[in-house]
């Protein structure tokens, strides 16, 4: 096939695909209803896209449940990261308070009005 | 879309650092990343991609502003975590369209009929999963919201952050190719790889 017959092939078979999905209306989709009589094989390819179709949607119904390993993982590093953090802060403010008592002892703290 | 979980207080609890809140959300929406990351990558990477969603969910949680839904932030940051990893790889080229139309063969069982009541085996879920790991990832990541997640094109362009009009042309390559693979793959299981 040329490239120019291959692309217009693609490009069938991408509207054929919209049309079995109903993803078109209007004019696309009486378009789509004219290039289906081009052809005697583009129903069958309407049957097939129907089929996959199918096929994914029950594909999409099933929710396999993610590994207790994923799910732990993800919780143990979100306790550790949050432990972290308290204790960092825990620490600057511990810091900060024995700087501010220093500064209160040295008298380096300028007097309120 | 998605969780009709009202998780505002937890969220906004997480974002302040509350590892207690986040544990609940990561329980609550663990089953999406994976899904997502399972669809996206194969059970190879889901994963690892998942523990990776969940580090940058952590990290970016307090940019949350929450002007959109949090499953959609939460896809959005899933998509971008598989969508990176995709990067990482090589390219592949187009299928070859061959002469004769991709066509997929009649469905075994009572899948026509009733698919609402029908499982898949588990050869048909992973010969799925591995002809959806062959399409381009920005059309996969667009397939796999439309059709396994069931959602509107303009989620999609939110989560995606392109235009609608992109949306729906990734997904309609990614329905195209899809076809193409699983026909070529019914044939070559028929004794027909031509």
């Amino acid at each position: 096939m040329t490239w120019e017959a291959t692309e217009k092939r693609w490009e069938a078979l991408e509207k054929i695909g919209a049309y079995a999905a109903g993803e078109l209306d209007g004019e696309e989709a009486r378009e789509a209803e004219l290039l289906l009589m081009e052809d005697e094989d583009y129903p069958r390819l309407v049957e097939s896209y129907t089929r996959m179709l199918v096929l994914l949607s029950v594909m999409g119904q099933e929710s396999p449940e993610a590994p207790k390993s994923v799910v732990n993982n993800a919780i143990r590093r979100a306790y550790v990261a949050a432990f972290l953090r308290g204790a960092e802060d825990f620490v600057g403010g511990l810091g900060r308070s024995y700087a501010g008592a220093f500064v209160y002892y040295l008298g380096l703290r300028p007097k309120e009005a | 879309m998605g969780q009709s979980f009202n998780n505002e207080d937890i969220v906004h609890s997480a974002s302040q650092g509350n590892a207690r809140a986040f544990s609940e959300l990561v329980r609550e929406h663990s089953t999406l990343v994976y899904r997502v990351a399972l669809r996206m990558l194969g059970d190879g990477g889901a994963q690892d991609a998942s523990q990776e969603v969940w580090v940058r969910v952590w990290r970016s949680i307090n940019n949350f502003r929450g002007d959109s839904a949090f499953s959609t932030w939460l896809y959005k940051i899933t998509m971008n975590t598989c969508l990176n990893i995709r990067e990482k790889e090589l390219r592949r080229e187009r299928w070859e369209l061959r002469e004769d139309l991709p066509y997929l063969p009649q469905l075994d069982g009572n899948f026509e009929s009733n698919p609402e009541a029908t499982t898949l085996s588990r050869e048909r879920k992973d010969e799925l999963l591995v002809a959806l790991q062959q399409l381009r990832p920005e059309h996969r990541a667009s397939l796999v919201l439309r059709h396994l997640e069931e959602l509107s094109y303009r989620e999609i362009s939110e989560i995606l952050e392109i235009p609608e009009g992109t949306a729906k042309v990734w997904a309609s390559r990614g329905r195209a190719a899809l076809l193409v693979i699983l026909a070529g793959e019914a044939d070559e299981s028929n004794g027909d790889g031509r």
